[in-house]
C-alpha cells in the first residue's frame, strides 16, 4: 500500500537517493534545464503511484528510468511542435547508448570534482557565476564585459576543458 | 559548426532550429557523436546540481551520497509525496490493484505449459495451463495446490483460484483457512484440510482427504463436506482417492529425478572433463579428505594440479541437486583464488551460478587481480545483465582513447531469475574480436568492440572467482564479491560453438 508510512519513506529515500542520477537521465534527452525539472517532478509523482509495484531486490534507477522515458515522452507530445526538440528516434538512440555507458558516466564524474578543483581562477569565476549563482547570459555579459558570442564560446571551452581533465584522470587510472 | 560547438549550443540552449536539426543528424549518424554528447549534457546536468558549486564554493566536498547534501532535495520529495495525498487519493485502489504476484511456482516434474513458466516462478492472477507432467503451486496465503496436467487453473488471488479442467489436490493449512476454490457447477471453501478436485468436460467432482469443506453448489444450502466424503456435480461420476496424486508421491518423485539428474551429471563431467581445449574445469566437489577444507581441485585431464583454487571464506553449501555441492559467496571477503598459467587466442567461461542478489554496480563472476593488458573481467551488472570486458591498453595511450573492450547482454538476472541456478556463458575469440553472451544455453548478446584490434593474446595469471581481489596498488576499489553460490566452472582456450553451449546447459540443468 502506498500510503503506508514506510513505503513511503522507503520511496522518499529511493528518491532522494537517486535524484541526482534521475535527473542526469532526463537531462540527457531533454537538454532544458526547467523542462527536465518538470519531468523529474512528473516522474516522481509516477514513482509515487506505482510504487506498490516495484520489486525492492531489484536496482532502482532501471526500473525509475523506465518511469522517466515515459514522462518524456509525454512531455514531447504535449509541446510537439517545438523544433528543439529531440525526435523520437534520435532519443530512442540516446536512451539506448547511454544505458550501455552509464558506468562510464558514472566514473567520469567521480573524476569531475578534483577537476573543478584544478580550473584557473578565472574559471572558477565563470562556474560559480553560471552554475551556482544561475546568472542570466545578460547578467555574465555585464559581468565579464564580454559580448554574448564570447561569453558562450568561453563557457564552451570551459567545458571542453573540464571533459578533457576528466578523460586524461580516467586514462590515467586505467579504469572504465 | 561541429558536434562539440552544436553539443554546447545546444545545452546553453543557444541552439537555432537548423543546428538542432545539424546535431540530429549527427547524433542519427554514429554512436561516438552520441557518447560524445551524453558526456557533455551529463557533465553540465552535473554541475547544475553540483553543490560544491551551488554554495559558491569550490572546495573538496564528499563525492556522493552524503545525507546532507540532499536535504532540499528530501524536502522537495517529501512536498510531491504531499501534493500525491492531496491530489491522487483515489487513484490508490488504481495502484493497488496491480500486483507483483500471488503465487509462486514451486515444484515441477516433466512438466509443459502452454506459456514458458519455470520452477520457481512468481505466478501473477491468470491461467494457467499444463499439458503435461505435475506442478506444485504455493499460494502466498499458505495454501497448496498440486495440479497434474493436462489441466487448466486460473488463479484468481493468494485467497482465490478455479480449476477449468483437470485434477488438482489442495491443502490448506489453518493460516490459509478460507481459501476458495472454483469449479463448474460448485464453489468450494476450505476450512482447513485437504481435499481434492477433478474437472472434466465441464462437470466437477470432490472428495475429501482430512477435515472440512464447504461446497457451494445449485443447491439452495452449501454442503459440509468432512473426511472421506465426495461430491459430484453430475451424479453418476464418482470421485475415489486412488484418482489422485498425494504429495509424497509428487516428492518422491522429485526427488528420484533429482538422484537421476545429478547422476547422469556425473557421468558427463567425468567425459566433459577431458575436453583437451580446457584450462581449468571446477566441479566445487567438497572434498571429504581434504584437512583444510579450502580446495577447489581442478578436474581436468590430463591433470594440471597447479590450477587448484583455493576458497578463501565461502562455505560449502547445496548446489543444484542435493547431492551436489556447491561454494556459497556472500560477505566482501569471500572468493575462489586461482592462478591460471598460459597465453590463448580465444576463450569461453561457462559457469552454474545461483545469484540471490544484484545487489552491487558490479558483481563478480572471474575476474583477474587488477586488470592489465590481455585480462578479462566477467561481472554481472547492476542491472542485471552480464558485462565481459578485456582490457588492451597501448603502450603510450593517446589522447582520448579507450581501450577497454566492454560487452553488456541484455539483462538476464531479474526478480524472476534471482534465487535459482542458471548457466552462464561467455565466449571471446581475439582474431574476430566477436563476443557471445549465453543464459541458460540461449544466446543473450553478440557483439564486435570498435576497440578490437585482431591477434592480441588472452592471459589470465593470478585471478579469482566470485570476487576481485588484489587490487593494483594506490586505488580504491569497490566492493564486488559475488552473493550467490557457484557449483560448476569451467575455463576453455577456444570458443565453444553455440550448441555447444546449449549442450552444456542441458546437461547439467538441474530439472
Amino acid at each position: 500500500m502506498p500510503d503506508s508510512p514506510t513505503s513511503t519513506e522507503a520511496l522518499v529515500l529511493l528518491l532522494t537517493q537517486h535524484q541526482e542520477p534521475l535527473f542526469r537521465y532526463i537531462f540527457s534527452l531533454v537538454p532544458r534545464e526547467a523542462d527536465a525539472r518538470d519531468i523529474l517532478q512528473e516522474t516522481s509523482l509516477a514513482l509515487y503511484r506505482k510504487f506498490a509495484e516495484y520489486d525492492t531486490t531489484r536496482p532502482f534507477l532501471p526500473w525509475a528510468y523506465r518511469f522517466a522515458y515515459l514522462q518524456v515522452q509525454k512531455h514531447r507530445e504535449k509541446s510537439a511542435r517545438s523544433p528543439l526538440l529531440f525526435s523520437e528516434d534520435v532519443m530512442d538512440l540516446l536512451a539506448s547508448e547511454r544505458s550501455h555507458i552509464e558506468p562510464r558516466l558514472d566514473e567520469r564524474l567521480r573524476l569531475l570534482d578534483a577537476c573543478l578543483q584544478k580550473l584557473t581562477a578565472q574559471d572558477q569565476e565563470l562556474v560559480t557565476s553560471r552554475y551556482a549563482m544561475r546568472q542570466s547570459a545578460e547578467e555574465m555579459m555585464a559581468r565579464f564585459s564580454l559580448s554574448r558570442r564570447t561569453l558562450f564560446r568561453n563557457l564552451e571551452l570551459l567545458r571542453q576543458r573540464l571533459h578533457e581533465c576528466v578523460t586524461r584522470q580516467l586514462q590515467s587510472e586505467g579504469l572504465a | 559548426m561541429n558536434l562539440d560547438s552544436l553539443i554546447h549550443a545546444e545545452i546553453d540552449g543557444e541552439i537555432t532550429p537548423e543546428q538542432h536539426a545539424q546535431l540530429e543528424d549527427l547524433l542519427r549518424a554514429d554512436w561516438q557523436s552520441r557518447q560524445r554528447y551524453l558526456e557533455l549534457a551529463d557533465q553540465h546536468a552535473r554541475l547544475l546540481q553540483q553543490p560544491t558549486v551551488n554554495t559558491g564554493r569550490l572546495q573538496k566536498a564528499p563525492l556522493r551520497h552524503s545525507s546532507r547534501r540532499w536535504l532540499p532535495a528530501l524536502t522537495a520529495a517529501a512536498a510531491v509525496i504531499v501534493c500525491a495525498f492531496i491530489f491522487w487519493p483515489k487513484h490508490s485502489s488504481e495502484t493497488e490493484a496491480t500486483s507483483n504476484g500471488v503465487a509462486m511456482l514451486s515444484q515441477t516434474m516433466d512438466a509443459r505449459f502452454t506459456t514458458t513458466l519455470r520452477s520457481g516462478d512468481t505466478l501473477k492472477p491468470g491461467t494457467i495451463h499444463l499439458t503435461q507432467g505435475l506442478a506444485q503451486i504455493e499460494f502466498f496465503s499458505g495454501a497448496t495446490a498440486l495440479v497434474e496436467g493436462s489441466a487448466e487453473i486460473e488463479i484468481l488471488s493468494a485467497w482465490e483460484a478455479r480449476c477449468l479442467s483437470g485434477r488438482v489436490r489442495v491443502h490448506v493449512p489453518p493460516a490459509a483457512k478460507g481459501f476458495l476454490m472454483h469449479a463448474p457447477g460448485m464453489k468450494l471453501e476450505d476450512l482447513g484440510t485437504e481435499f481434492a478436485l477433478n474437472v472434466k468436460d465441464n462437470t466437477s467432482s470432490v472428495h475429501v482427504f482430512e477435515g472440512e469443506v464447504i461446497a457451494h453448489t445449485n443447491e439452495k444450502t452449501p454442503a459440509s463436506l468432512k473426511q472421506g466424503m465426495s461430491l459430484s456435480s453430475l451424479k453418476s461420476t464418482i470421485t475415489t482417492p486412488q484418482d489422485f496424486l498425494s504429495i509424497s508421491e509428487l516428492h518422491g518423485l522429485v526427488k528420484q529425478r533429482d538422484t537421476q539428474r545429478f547422476a547422469d551429471w556425473q557421468q558427463w563431467s567425468l567425459t566433459a572433463s577431458k575436453d583437451p581445449r580446457l584450462i581449468a574445469y571446477y566441479t566445487f566437489k567438497h572434498l571429504e579428505d581434504d584437512r583444510w577444507d579450502r580446495l577447489v581441485k581442478n578436474v581436468t585431464e590430463p591433470r594440471h594440479p597447479q590450477r587448484a583454487g583455493g576458497a578463501v571464506g565461502a562455505a560449502w553449501t547445496q548446489g543444484r541437486w542435493p547431492e551436489k555441492t556447491a561454494l556459497e559467496f556472500k560477505r566482501p571477503g569471500d572468493r575462489v583464488r586461482l592462478n591460471l598459467d598460459g597465453t590463448y587466442q580465444a576463450l569461453t567461461l561457462a559457469c552454474w551460478v545461483k545469484v540471490d542478489s544484484v545487489d552491487k554496480k558490479y558483481n563478480s563472476l572471474l575476474l583477474t587481480d587488477g586488470y592489465d593488458n590481455g585480462e578479462p573481467h566477467w561481472q554481472i551488472y547492476e542491472d542485471g545483465s552480464l558485462m565481459f570486458s578485456i582490457m588492451y591498453r597501448p603502450a603510450e595511450a593517446a589522447k582520448n582513447a579507450k581501450y577497454n573492450q566492454m560487452y553488456f547482454s541484455k539483462p538476464v538476472f531479474t526478480a524472476d531469475s534471482l534465487g535459482r541456478w542458471h548457466h552462464l556463458a561467455v565466449t571471446y575469440d581475439n582474431t574476430t574480436g566477436e563476443v557471445s553472451q549465453y543464459f541458460d544455453g540461449q544466446p543473450v548478446g553478440h557483439e564486435i568492440s570498435p576497440l578490437h584490434q585482431p591477434g592480441r593474446a588472452i592471459v589470465f595469471g593470478p585471478c579469482e572467482i566470485g570476487n576481485w581481489g588484489l587490487p593494483t596498488q594506490g586505488h580504491q576499489f569497490p566492493i564486488r564479491n559475488l552473493n550467490g553460490a557457484i557449483d560448476e566452472f569451467a575455463i576453455f582456450s577456444n570458443v565453444l560453438s553455440p550448441s555447444e553451449i546449449s549442450d552444456l546447459y542441458d546437461h547439467g540443468k538441474p530439472d
